[in-house]
């Protein structure tokens, strides 16, 4: 590999965050996050703004991604039309 | 069918057809892992034949996964043990050896995983189980690699999320994560995929979209690429039955 990293790694991601459930629906729903960036970022942004600690956090495929996983993968394994979109729901419940 | 009033359930005879998609793609995809196998179930006394019906033929199984303690398991002698054990063996020239490696050498855990089929709740419950290299069961409390995210529900949800219960099928005390969420949650991860509405197919994902939220309770991660291959050929599968 050369010096400069490669493109797909300082590469921005295109995130859609969409309700669903009775989820409650973001003001602003699209944001640009480091390729390089974990989903972690994604779902703690999530968990802040909704202020709650427990979501079901989904891409499509019916998949939950780890929050280890670099955005980038994912986007690259599900994205579409330009963009991640990542489904959450406020109910997820075990037991 | 059509997944928008499907309930996020499956029958005992759709629960072996996704088990086995599962075990076979698992094989294909992530080769140095143990596999996950079928195992047929005993007949088990007192079951009248009746009773047949509710039940399912059997369970996967995915055993003797060594998993690492976490950075912080991993034990370096420090200096008051180094020159302890010089001591300990220059007096001792009959020492045990092994007991000494092993004090210095990182914990090793091995999970054994099965994921049975749940009649009362119609969805595949996660039940497993922890040891040492030397057999010596371990408890939930004891085990330090389990995802951050779990040692924290484990702490607020005590009661709700891993218990110990009866393995319906060794009737042995395992853990079990609580399936009564389960197919809310289904319903939910499969409702995102509209190319997905078709029961056919949603029966095939189920246990690999299952294992892609059960998973990171326990630190299992399923490669992309299974996902991605599997979902398009049974996609292609579709059209050319529609055809």
């Amino acid at each position: 590999m050369s010096s400069t990293e490669s493109p797909s790694s300082v590469r921005k991601v295109v995130v859609h965050l969409r309700a669903t459930g009775d989820a409650p629906i973001l003001k602003q729903a699209k944001f640009k996050i480091l390729g390089t960036d974990k989903f972690a970022k994604v779902i703690d942004f999530l968990r802040r703004q909704l202020h709650r600690e427990t979501l079901f956090v989904y891409v499509n495929s019916a998949f939950s991604p780890n929050p280890d996983e670099s955005v980038i993968d994912l986007y690259n394994n599900f994205g579409f039309d330009g963009k991640l979109v990542v489904n959450y729901a406020c109910s997820m419940a075990w037991g | 069918m059509d997944v928008s009033s499907w309930d996020g359930t499956l029958s005992p005879h759709e629960f072996s057809i996704a088990a086995r998609t599962l075990a076979h793609e698992w094989k294909r995809f992530n080769p140095a892992f143990p596999p996950w196998t079928w195992v047929p179930s005993q007949n088990r006394l007192g079951l009248a034949s009746h009773n047949v019906c509710y039940l399912v033929d059997g369970y996967l199984t995915l055993e003797k996964l060594c998993i690492h303690g976490g950075p912080s398991e991993i034990h370096m002698p420090s200096q008051e043990e180094k020159v302890y054990e010089e001591i300990y063996t220059e007096k001792e020239e009959l020492s045990d050896n092994a007991t000494l490696v092993e004090s210095n050498s990182c914990e090793l855990h091995f999970y054994d995983f099965h994921i049975v089929y749940s009649a009362a709740y119609r969805v595949p419950v996660l039940y497993f189980r922890v040891y040492s290299i030397d057999g010596q069961p371990l408890v939930l409390d004891e085990l330090k690699d389990l995802p951050a995210c779990s040692e924290k529900l484990l702490l607020e949800s005590k009661w709700t999320f891993i218990t110990q219960e009866e393995h319906p099928h060794l009737n042995r005390p395992w853990y079990m994560l609580h399936p009564c969420g389960t197919s809310e949650w289904m319903k939910l991860l499969f409702s995102s995929d509209a190319s997905l509405a078709k029961k056919g197919v949603v029966v095939e994902l189920y246990l690999v979209s299952w294992l892609s939220v059960v998973g990171q309770v326990v630190g299992l991660t399923i490669p992309f690429e299974l996902l991605n291959c599997l979902k398009s050929s049974l996609l292609s599968c579709c059209k050319q039955d529609a055809g």
